[in-house]
């Protein structure tokens, strides 16, 4: 879009929010018998999605499974939920200052 | 993008949770009721829930963004295969000709339970969606 940060800032976005519709799945399926916890890989999704790939979510391992089968921890969820939102702003935030930063570029220019 | 349909995911959990919870207070309700229009005690009821994708319009961004993110729904509503409780009141008008009274096999505390697990639920649907909705907000942020 603007710049190479910006740039990455955008896909940075992108990635936070397929992440957070995961974790809302995995809310939404608390109950569901049978269902198991999705999640993507972070570092790596950011890497490939630069590059113009879309995302994968994963089944994630090493959680407790209840008598019906399913896996989904609350707690986990509600934390990750929160991680994202504070990621999502503190971005959000910095690509506000790059925009700025082009639109004092572009008033400047018209003023002179 | 799209945030929005985040929304519809968490929307269709709390519409499940919704319906589980109407069931188990009309379970409460009908723990005495030896009456029902098919005949018989009334039978104790719950919902199985099944994932699905969230909804037409978010399957086509899914399929556009290839991330998978699915709802919920309710797949069917059961009923208590258990027998009957029988409670000997002769006096009773439903009683059989031993004076044993067939009464719905609910336990309270049980329904008391899913109720609650079904309030908790409903509640971290309801986080997760003011969590998006911040989320929206600041990406309209950026526009001004």
């Amino acid at each position: 879009m603007l710049d190479p940060v910006a740039n990455s800032l955008e896909r940075y976005l992108d990635v936070l929010s397929a992440r957070q519709r995961l974790m809302a799945s995995n809310i939404a399926n608390a109950d569901t018998p049978g269902y198991k916890t999705q999640d993507l890989d972070f570092q790596a999704e950011f890497r490939s999605l630069v590059r113009g790939a879309s995302p994968h979510p994963v089944e994630v391992t090493g959680l407790q499974v209840r008598n019906d089968g399913n896996n989904v921890s609350l707690d986990r969820e509600a934390r990750l939920l929160a991680e994202n939102a504070l990621r999502f702003n503190l971005a959000s935030s910095l690509l506000r200052t790059e925009i700025r930063t082009v639109r004092s570029a572009i008033k400047e220019g018209r003023s002179g | 993008m799209s945030l929005f349909s985040v929304l519809s995911v968490s929307a269709s959990g709390m519409a499940a949770q919704r319906t589980r919870a109407t069931l188990l207070a009309e379970n409460l309700a009908n723990a005495e009721t030896t009456r029902t229009p098919e005949g018989g005690p009334y039978r104790r009821k719950d919902a199985v829930f099944i994932s699905e994708p969230a909804a037409p319009f978010g399957e086509v961004f899914q399929s556009a963004l290839g991330a998978g993110g699915t709802g919920v729904r309710v797949a069917e509503i059961i009923e208590d295969p258990r027998e009957p409780e029988k409670r000997y009141q002769p006096g009773h008008p439903d009683a059989d000709a031993d004076g044993y009274v067939a009464f719905p096999r609910i336990n309270p505390a049980e329904d008391m339970v899913d109720l609650m697990g079904a309030a908790r639920g409903y509640q971290a649907n309801v986080a997760a969606i003011t969590a998006v909705k911040d989320m929206i907000h600041r990406s309209i942020e950026l526009l001004r």
